[in-house]
């Protein structure tokens, strides 16, 4: 196992790439498997000076591409190591097949995720639709919001994942610039802390010539349904894992989160944004100045996408007037003609008692900062849909639109 | 601070829905070569900034990175006395003060672009205002001109000399932050002195003791070339 020097806690100034760097760090990981690709590429530089310093003791493994990264990750995992590994953009999407295999063999691998645009436009802001792609892929996966909540969650994740209840791989997600590239005040903990969080990891049928197992066989149609069952159940089981694991960091570290859902401000909120991701943080602000003119707006900030949150999605919107989706990320012809959050906002609330009219915003796409007076636009547009009692129409265009 | 001229912020309440007051300075560099120079300058205001009690952040231009050698790069700070409501924008859109990080750089392109009534401009250079001013497009913006031999002050020794401290320092190039120990090793410590000299963006003896260079910053408060111009009423 391998043996790292880590210092008291202390409170730095860094980016989120850097924490995420510094998560993998502190999580004691085995093995590294990296490739470059903006924005993350500061994860891997920050993991390479740690081990090039003897502060971190793992094997760092360049790859050729990415889908070389996941094949190394997943047989390192399957090995029985702790494994760390990371991508953007287009580098997610070209590791694509390994993600089914992985979770299919049920190895928690951790992936860092800072999003970055698919092509078009490729530019190097944040949209969600690189990890989004792969969301059914059987990864246990959520976005942060700004670089402490980015270190929190690779704990998080990986105590999560590493459940022997769970066995499930984990994307690690954060928005490219407003998440990786911004400075923020990060509590870097106390080694004993995360020792108690986070026990050595020890897979329970490692690749072993002393005891063999098989990993991943071809099998017979009539072997699938069983083998495809106990993944979704993995999935469905790990929910009740997740909530024991923020308890369990609450109580460690200090911090408190909600697993699936941030509430901001939805006290007597009428209209809520619905979001998740770094956008939250000028949202934040923009409530506040709204509030102060008498408007009551809120926000809900998904933290867990998979599993999905049904059940609290459910009861949580019912409460509102008009839920606003706000995107980032592309769903071309999907059920709104906008992103892809849309569709799952709706299902969840079917059930519903009292359905909110919800509307879906186009926002922040090519990675565009959503500024303050964009926010406003967004809500008078649900404030109109609450007086009429009626959506003009489902998805909006952000900065397209009077 | 001179006489007439105050620290310039941006009046609340502008286009972009801001609705707190803030400074912005944009400090243009070249790439890889003078890329530590430039992010010095930010990242000790920033966190001087912050020492003082203000909120204050420091970045890199976003799309400027991975950089070319000798290429222009931008690298931003950002101080308010309010919490900072446009912390997720990628760029300085209206900057108060720019600083040139190399004395040619102030022809070819338009590092005044947004700057509003009352700003300061520093330029790197061994010539004097009354020499560079021709070069800078829309000057009648300018409060001041400042100009300072920050190569020659600091003793500046170039690439080949630096291997070793740029390598170790390749870190930062993404953004990653500081270590406080080797700031303004270099032609920063003129400039930073200059800069908070004629702006009073932070105090001078909170932003002293971070700067490795103590010679050439303390040498730069004496050299500064400053021609005030059009300053705005405080």
């Amino acid at each position: 196992m391998a043996t790292t020097s880590v210092s008291k806690k202390r409170m730095v100034r860094i980016n989120g790439c850097v924490a995420s760097a510094q998560a993998a760090k502190y999580a004691d990981v085995d093995v590294i498997a990296a490739y470059p690709i903006r924005p993350y590429t500061a994860t891997m530089m920050a993991l390479a000076q740690m081990v090039a310093n003897g502060e971190l003791d793992a094997e760092y493994i360049v790859a050729d591409s990415e889908h070389s990264q996941l094949s190394i990750a997943h047989g390192a995992a399957s090995a029985g190591a702790r494994v760390f590994t990371g991508s953007s953009g287009v580098g997610v999407q070209f590791a694509y097949e390994l993600y089914s295999p992985i979770s299919g063999s049920r190895m928690p691998v951790q992936m860092m995720i800072a999003d970055r645009t698919l092509d078009p436009p490729g530019d190097f802001g944040s949209e969600h639709t690189d990890a989004l792609s792969t969301r059914d892929m059987g990864w246990i996966m959520g976005w942060s919001c700004d670089a402490q909540e980015a270190f929190d969650n690779h704990l998080i994740a990986y105590r999560i994942g590493e459940d022997p209840r769970v066995l499930l791989p984990q994307m690690v997600c954060q928005d490219g610039f407003f998440v990786s590239h911004i400075t923020g005040d990060v509590e870097l903990p106390d080694a004993g802390q995360v020792k108690e969080f986070l026990p050595p990891y020890k897979h329970p049928y490692p690749l072993d010539p002393r005891h063999p197992v098989s990993h991943g066989p071809q099998i017979m149609p009539e072997q699938g349904p069983p083998l495809q069952l106990e993944r979704a159940r993995a999935m469905e089981e790990s929910m009740a894992v997740i909530e024991q694991a923020h308890e369990e960091f609450e109580k460690i570290f200090g911090r408190k989160y909600d697993p699936w859902l941030e509430e901001f401000m939805t006290d007597d909120a009428e209209v809520v944004f619905f979001l998740q991701g770094a956008h939250a943080v000028t949202a934040r602000f923009a409530i506040k100045h709204m509030r102060d003119k008498g408007l009551k707006v809120g926000m809900v900030r998904l933290r867990t996408i998979r599993p999905y949150p049904t059940d609290r999605v459910n009861e949580v919107l019912s409460k509102f007037k008009v839920v606003g989706v706000i995107e980032t990320n592309m769903g071309l012809g999907s059920v709104s003609s906008g992103g892809s959050l849309y569709a799952e906002v709706c299902a969840a609330l079917y059930e519903s008692q009292k359905r909110p009219l919800i509307l879906s915003f186009m926002a922040g796409m090519g990675g565009e900062a959503i500024v303050l007076k964009e926010f406003y636009w967004m809500t008078q547009k649900m404030v109109d849909a609450q007086k009429r009692g009626k959506i003009e129409k489902r998805t909006h265009w952000v900065g397209f639109e009077e | 601070m001179l006489p007439g001229i105050r620290a310039p912020t941006h009046p609340p309440g502008d286009e972009r829905g801001l609705i707190m007051s803030y400074t912005e300075l944009t400090v243009w560099t070249r790439g890889i070569i003078m890329d530590k120079e430039g992010r010095d300058i930010v990242n000790s205001i920033s966190a001087s900034a912050r020492i003082e009690g203000k909120y204050a952040q420091a970045m890199e231009n976003y799309v400027d990175n991975p950089d070319r050698t000798n290429a222009p790069t931008r690298k931003y700070c950002r101080v308010s006395d309010n919490i900072l409501e446009n912390e997720l924008t990628y760029e300085n859109e209206q900057p108060n003060i720019v600083v040139l990080v190399e004395g040619t750089m102030v022809k070819g392109w338009d590092y005044m672009r947004g700057m509003p009534p009352g700003g300061t401009l520093v330029i790197n250079t061994h010539y004097t205002p009354d020499y560079m001013i021709r070069f800078v497009p829309g000057a009648e913006r300018l409060a001041q001109l400042v100009c300072v031999d920050a190569a020659k002050i600091a003793d500046h020794k170039w690439l080949y000399y630096r291997l070793g401290e740029l390598g170790l320092d390749r870190l930062s190039t993404e953004g990653a932050a500081e270590r406080n120990k080797s700031i303004a090793p270099d032609i920063a410590a003129p400039l930073i002195a200059a800069v908070v000299k004629t702006t009073g963006i932070v105090k001078m003896a909170t932003i002293e003791p971070m700067i490795a260079n103590k010679h050439a910053f303390e040498v730069a408060l004496k050299e500064l070339h400053i021609m005030p111009l059009n300053p705005v009423a405080v």
